[in-house]
């Protein structure tokens, strides 16, 4: 268990310092997000949403920006690899679990950061009310986790396919949209104040992010090697 | 010799065709339209409720036959993931066009955007996307494991689109066999046992269609590697 904890911690300080030094996905990912997130504010605006509308339209916005922006810089964490030619020597020196949970981490650092940097954005640009901050960062929290265990997995994938670009976003879409739905109507639950609609929608969130982990876990190991 | 080939094979498949003729006659001839439904609308849940189980039975198969594939790493469970998925695509399909036509009658309109109709265009897109995935692998061994994994991953989510998603949020989507078994309005004992007839005579279509695709799908197969040789 210490050699796995060891090996885990291993490949994601070694991603993390790649990334500090290149700061490829980093930056994809949030300049991917402000630029949506610009286009979204400038062609909605905070006011032309009626009130009654907005705490279920503005919702939908704010997971679109983030889910695209996800899409747009999550598969580099294993599409790097097989880039630089690299993957053939992390497959020797860690066990696939630990490769996966290292990355999964990355990638769970990489959205958190995405949304403290977004979701206090488009609070502000979109004059979005939310009643509870606190419900609204575990609902974050929940999603963002989900979010990173599916890209995570279907990153891995693509990384051996041949068209890779277009492909993570064809594989990862469906697969998150189950997700997308139960956290847009989370969101909008917490915006509009109605708690009772939110605890069905944690609870379908944390079932299916929950199935996804385990599953990812047991299947990593025959997509990897 | 191949079980198509057998004469149990062959007199499986003309009581299929048996039992379909009888399922339509009855669903068009026998029972009345059910209560609480447009004109004769009730008529097409005969043919998409069949429909719709048979796609989550075809996406079942395929994930245990990508499972059997990650484990025994033979190419006939592989063929059997891919031709179920195709074949839960097709279902899928005609699920869709079916309610949409229902919905037409009812509502007024062939789309509502219903969670019903919602988590069906899901899956649609779920397994479309493992065909594309299927398409950008050349090597057939990677090809096997990487789309076994998606297949799994994928229905994983069926679960919640077909049985959570309905449930949590408003839907208009009728539960006929619901209202069957609370004594409500809508099928009565007749349209429930026309509905369950049409249910094991689809199953068995899906049954037949599965083993003629494998064996073709084999047979494709091995004139590839026999060309490349």
């Amino acid at each position: 268990m210490l050699r796995f904890l060891a090996e885990a911690r291993a490949v994601l300080v070694k991603d993390l310092l790649g990334e500090l030094r290149t700061r490829v996905a980093v930056s994809t990912l949030g300049l991917f997000a402000i630029t949506i997130l610009v286009a979204v504010a400038y062609a909605v605006g905070p006011f032309r949403i009626s009130a009654e509308d907005r705490p279920l339209v503005l919702a939908t916005l704010l997971w679109i920006v983030l889910l695209f922006a996800a899409l747009a810089g999550l598969d580099r964490s294993f599409v790097k690899e097989e880039e630089a030619r690299t993957a053939s020597l992390l497959r020797l020196a860690a066990r696939p679990l630990a490769v996966w949970a290292g990355k999964l981490v990355l990638n769970l650092v990489l959205t958190y950061l995405l949304m403290a940097l977004i979701v206090p954005l488009f609070c502000v640009l979109m004059a979005y009310r939310v009643t509870s901050v606190p419900k609204l960062v575990l609902l974050l929290g929940i999603g963002g986790y989900a979010l990173a265990v599916v890209t995570t997995m279907v990153a891995a994938m693509i990384s051996r396919a041949m068209t890779r670009g277009a492909l993570f976003s064809v594989l990862a879409l469906p697969l998150l949209l189950p997700l997308l739905i139960f956290l847009i109507q989370g969101t909008a639950a917490v915006a509009g104040g109605d708690v009772r609609a939110l605890i069905p929608a944690v609870r379908a969130l944390i079932s299916l992010g929950g199935a996804m982990t385990v599953a990812s876990a047991l299947l990593f190991p025959a997509v990897w090697e | 010799m191949s079980p198509g080939t057998t004469v149990l094979g062959q007199a499986a498949r003309w009581l299929l065709l048996v039992w379909m003729c009888v399922v339509i006659w009855a669903a068009f001839f026998v029972v009345h339209p059910a209560e609480g439904f447009k004109g004769q609308a009730s008529r097409i849940v005969f043919f998409h409720v069949p429909t719709a189980w048979v796609a989550t039975l075809a996406f079942l198969v395929s994930c245990v036959a990508s499972v059997l594939y990650l484990t025994r790493r033979r190419k006939v469970d592989d063929i059997r993931a891919s031709v179920s998925a195709a074949l839960g695509l097709a279902f899928a399909i005609m699920a869709t066009v079916t309610g949409s036509i229902f919905a037409k009658i009812e509502w007024n309109s062939f789309w509502n955007w219903d969670p019903r109709e919602t988590s069906i265009t899901i899956l649609l897109l779920m397994y479309a996307a493992y065909f594309a995935l299927r398409g950008s692998i050349a090597d057939p061994e990677l090809r096997g494991t990487l789309s076994a994994a998606y297949a799994i991953l994928a229905f994983i989510a069926v679960p919640f689109l077909v049985f959570v998603v309905p449930r949590i949020y408003w839907s208009l989507h009728p539960d006929v066999i619901g209202q069957t078994r609370s004594g409500g309005g809508g099928f009565d004992a007749a349209h429930t046992l026309v509905l369950l007839a049409s249910l094991a005579g689809f199953t068995g279509i899906f049954a037949w269609i599965f083993s003629v695709e494998c064996r073709l799908e084999h047979l494709l197969r091995r004139r590839q590697e026999e060309l490349l040789r």
